[in-house]
């Protein structure tokens, strides 16, 4: 009290002031994780899509162990049928949605960023290899992927950055191109365009 | 019969003969053994694929090896029910007759969904362990190594208190072939082999076969030459050991008590490569103290020697660096390389084994002899 008492007015005026910004500041909610609220609404449609799918897989039957290979892709086929049907509406971006997009792709370039490039010898047969192991075609959603196209090893590290996907589905690369692939019906659930930085592809 | 037809059906089992000659398996072939064969890269369905298969199905006359591992591309292209007739089950129905038990790990030209394929024996499941005798095996999917496989695999890795431990997967972490290393893989697995102690790496891919110098205490092999070839594509020296791609090749391997013995061999039937490992051998120089008892029990003379008797083979390192030779008889100190010792002790029944911390590892020196040599004649035919 005697420090104020020995201060001029205007001091007094410049305390109070930032003990009152200090306390609105305070009582303020803490900055909300944006990022963490567009996964939780990413993961919240893929859960949907999981959903749906468990009931056609269900609606088709169990995957039995003693079926044979016929059986199998006779099976793969008519889930993928139902999912393709029962999603005839379904639009890019139903799941990978703008926001979550945005985010997704600033975290791929980041990593993708950390990565060592491949040193690569200039040895012709080696590219074409190259050109062999990566799929290049045009992904649709509710595309079947094609089955002599190879699936492109997803990048280890990116994984873990990534939102956690239930069973049914993964994520798979297609040139510049994310998607969300249904893993047992080969379907394309979605695809989100120019993910990959298009100069860190070999 | 024409005397064309004739000539041609001579000339087919003048080359029958010839090869089923050619072939000689160096490993000892002992009762009671673990006994497979590996395989990568094998489903195109071609006739070179048909061609390493016969010579795979003659081998197994001769090492009867009760299960194979496949290290992903099991199916090239299509995965249509027929496509796993023509690309699997024709190439390989003598072994399938013969009641060989496949297990299979994924690669990139793979649909997930082979995990439902019986004869795969992956029980649906993209990466997952197995036991034979004293072997644990873990077979992953380096294609898509998410969290929760990684978070798997250290925990078998951690439970398992099997002997040996090898895992086996698609894409290499060690490799000089063009393509290069899967190094955001080895990033995340190699801590986790050196931490509980892998003994040994299979991956494919490459399609040409390597055997890497131990890589801090694992000795990784490349074996994905067994329908494709990547004609030349290997580079001994500073990191690999052997390395053969002038034809396409498989491997067998035969695991005794605490050491493993191996041959790589080639798709017309010559041997590439050869040798034994101890268990948990360190990167390069180990004094391993082996049971008397796992040699005693040979079949017949056990001799490993230079690695390199097929033509195409490239290795790093003087010639007699790679001799091996292991006899049965007691008290023999057994070169397995240049690095590495074998000391057996008679009345000895437990095999002592140090792991040292890993060393930086072994620089080859320059080959004295050509790398290509004539086959000793060491080798115990069967």
């Amino acid at each position: 009290m005697t420090l104020m008492r020995r201060r001029g007015p205007f001091t007094r005026l410049g305390i109070a002031g930032l003990l009152a910004v200090a306390a609105v500041g305070c009582s303020q909610k803490p900055p909300v994780d944006r990022n963490k609220e567009v996964f939780a609404d990413f993961s919240k449609r893929v859960d949907t899509y999981a959903t749906l799918q468990q009931r056609l897989a269900d609606s088709v039957g169990p995957l039995d162990p003693k079926m044979s290979q016929n059986e199998i892709a006779a099976r793969s086929s008519k889930l993928a049928n139902a999912i393709i049907a029962a999603r005839q509406g379904a639009r890019e971006g139903d799941i990978f949605t703008p926001e979550v997009s945005t985010i997704m792709a600033t975290i791929i370039k980041e990593e993708y960023s950390r990565r060592p490039q491949r040193i690569l010898e200039t040895r012709g047969d080696a590219q074409q290899e190259l050109k062999d192991e990566r799929p290049s075609f045009e992904p649709q959603v509710n595309q079947v992927y094609p089955t002599g196209a190879p699936l492109a090893t997803f990048p280890a590290s990116l994984l873990p950055l990534l939102p956690q996907l239930p069973k049914q589905v993964e994520y798979r690369i297609v040139t510049t191109n994310l998607l969300l692939r249904d893993i047992e019906a080969n379907v394309i659930v979605d695809v989100m365009r120019n993910a990959v930085p298009q100069e860190k592809l070999p | 019969m024409k005397t064309p037809s004739r000539i041609v059906l001579a000339i087919l089992a003048c080359t029958c003969t010839v090869s089923l000659a050619a072939q000689t398996i160096a490993l000892p072939n002992r009762k009671g053994s673990e006994k497979f064969v590996v395989m990568g890269d094998a489903g195109t369905g071609d006739k070179e694929q048909y061609a390493v298969a016969a010579t795979i199905t003659k081998v197994h006359t001769l090492f009867p090896f009760t299960f194979a591992i496949m290290l992903g591309d099991n199916l090239y292209g299509g995965e249509r029910p027929q496509d796993f007739a023509n690309k699997f089950e024709l190439p390989y129905k003598s072994l399938l007759d013969d009641k060989v038990e496949f297990n299979a790990a994924l690669g990139n030209h793979d649909d997930p969904n082979q995990r439902f394929y019986k004869p795969f024996n992956m029980g649906g499941e993209r990466y997952r362990t197995y036991k034979k005798g004293n072997i644990r095996f873990f077979i992953l999917d380096s294609n898509y190594l998410d969290p929760d496989q990684v978070k798997w695999l250290e925990k078998e890795l951690s439970a398992s208190g099997s002997d040996w431990k090898i895992a086996y997967f698609h894409h290499p972490l060690y490799t000089t072939a063009s393509r290069g290393p899967e190094l955001e893989n080895r990033k995340i697995l190699e801590p986790l082999f050196v931490k509980y102690g892998v003994d040994v790496v299979f991956s494919g891919h490459e399609h040409i076969y390597e055997r890497m110098w131990p890589q801090k205490g694992i000795q990784y092999f490349t074996a994905g030459g067994a329908a494709k070839l990547n004609q030349g594509d290997t580079h001994p020296g500073d990191l690999t050991e052997v390395g053969f791609a002038t034809d396409r090749s498989f491997m067998i391997v035969e695991v005794a008590g605490d050491t493993m013995f191996y041959q790589a061999i080639s798709g017309a039937g010559n041997t590439i490569d050869k040798g034994l490992l101890a268990r948990h051998l360190g990167p390069d120089t180990k004094t391993v103290t082996a049971s008397p008892g796992a040699a005693a029990s040979t079949v017949g003379p056990v001799v490993l020697p230079a690695a390199s008797t097929s033509p195409g083979v490239v290795a790093a390192g003087t010639a007699p660096a790679n001799t091996t030779s292991v006899k049965p008889t007691p008290k023999k100190k057994v070169v397995v390389k240049k690095s590495r010792t074998v000391t057996r002790k008679p009345k000895k029944t437990t095999t002592t084994t140090t792991r040292t911390p890993p060393k930086p590892k072994p620089k080859p020196t320059p080959a004295k002899t050509p790398a290509t040599k004539p086959d000793s004649g060491q080798v115990a035919h069967l």
